[in-house]
């Protein structure tokens, strides 16, 4: 399964595939993550907010391929993608397990995945350095097996996302 | 010093950690000090008295291994009201896991956000085990490094302070099961269920 998660409205001639699912985050309907720990001791597994993003971090979980399409904010991702990133919490589990030498928690049934990161906006080399940093860290909680980061403009986004899409067919 | 508005960026504020992190704080900072819940949804009002504070402490816990999205909120509006350069931000961040370094994304985006913003970073305290430390016999490890925090702030410092459980990893990883068991036994959920590999079925 492939999955595009995308804070930017989606271009026109993404190829239609049974496996690939493209979502723009801005058409779903998701709140913020209250913290409240409920997909971990009350309901595992499942968010006790029944919005848009109980059938988005599923997709996640089970992708092989992603790309994460993301405005940065101060080096982090924008507040579309962070919110939909804390709200699949429900595809680890409370406990705590060592994972390359630092405690992390379990994952479910969760693919290890290669992913594509574009970042877009006017990014200095700073917000730069953090990203990569970020997404670094990120790969431990994600099962990200691989990963390539894109810092684009915002005009050439589109472009980016689909000559990275088409990455996919050759897969 | 100047006064001090302490944000709690937790998206549970009136019931998180942060809370109870930042009550230990208060109790050594000693002078005044006022506390601005992001879930309390009035940025824009706070932002726009942020001209009588000259110190800001951020207080939050780690999401995603950086900020938790309410806090964002608050720190864009922050950036459109507009700052003065006068203002000092400290961060006080905890996270669950039992090392204090996996707060440090969270820093540097705050750092960045001072550094566009042109306004000065000072005092960092970073919070390892934060979960569950309060809850155990070494809160008073906390409570000397949240002195010291404290202290920092008051004498003008730029330091970075780290405290966590003097646990050896796989007795945390053991300490923090049998936390987590307790939580799901509140709500009746046994440990096969919260382990379950299922998501959303």
């Amino acid at each position: 399964m492939n999955l595009l998660l995308s804070d930017i409205s989606l271009p026109e001639g993404l190829p239609e595939r049974k496996e690939n699912h493209y979502i723009d985050l801005n058409r779903m309907n998701i709140k913020n993550c209250m913290g409240c720990f409920g997909c971990w001791v009350k309901t595992p597994g499942r968010c006790v907010i029944r919005d848009d993003a109980v059938r988005i971090y599923p997709l996640i979980a089970h992708s092989e391929r992603l790309i994460y399409v993301s405005r940065l904010f101060y080096g982090s991702y924008d507040v579309p993608m962070k919110r939909m990133l804390e709200r699949a919490i429900p595809i680890q589990k409370a406990f705590i397990r060592l994972y390359h030498g630092e405690t992390h928690h379990v994952q479910r049934d969760v693919v290890p995945k290669q992913a594509v990161f574009i970042a877009y906006g006017d990014i200095s080399a700073r917000e730069q350095d953090i990203f990569r940093s970020l997404v670094a860290r990120n790969a431990h909680n994600m099962m990200l097996s691989g990963w390539d980061i894109r810092f684009v403009p915002e005009e050439a986004v589109w472009e980016t996302m689909l000559s990275e899409v088409r990455v996919w067919e050759n897969c | 010093m100047g006064k001090l508005l302490i944000v709690n960026g937790s998206p549970r504020a009136p019931k998180s950690n942060s809370k109870k992190y930042i009550e230990m704080f208060q109790r050594h900072w000693g002078q005044e000090s006022e506390v601005y819940p992001v879930t309390s949804g009035e940025h824009e009002c706070i932002c726009r008295e942020i001209g009588k504070y000259d110190e800001l402490l951020l207080a939050f816990p780690l999401y995603v291994d950086a900020l938790p999205v309410p806090l964002m909120d608050f720190l864009r509006e922050l950036a459109h009201t507009g700052l003065s350069p006068e203002l000092r931000v400290h961060v006080m961040v905890n996270c669950g896991f039992l090392e204090p370094e996996q707060n440090r994304m969270a820093v540097e985006i705050i750092r960045c956000f001072c550094e566009a913003n042109r306004v000065s970073y000072g005092m960092t305290l970073c919070i390892g085990s934060g979960e569950a430390i309060l809850n155990t016999p070494f809160v008073s490890i906390v409570d000397k490094k949240m002195k010291k925090f404290a202290s920092g702030m008051t004498a003008g410092r730029t330091d970075t302070l780290k405290v966590s459980m003097p646990l050896p990893k796989r007795l945390f990883i053991r300490a923090s099961t049998g936390y987590w068991k307790a939580y799901g036994e509140k709500y009746h959920v046994g440990v096969e269920e919260m382990n379950s590999d299922k998501i959303e079925e």
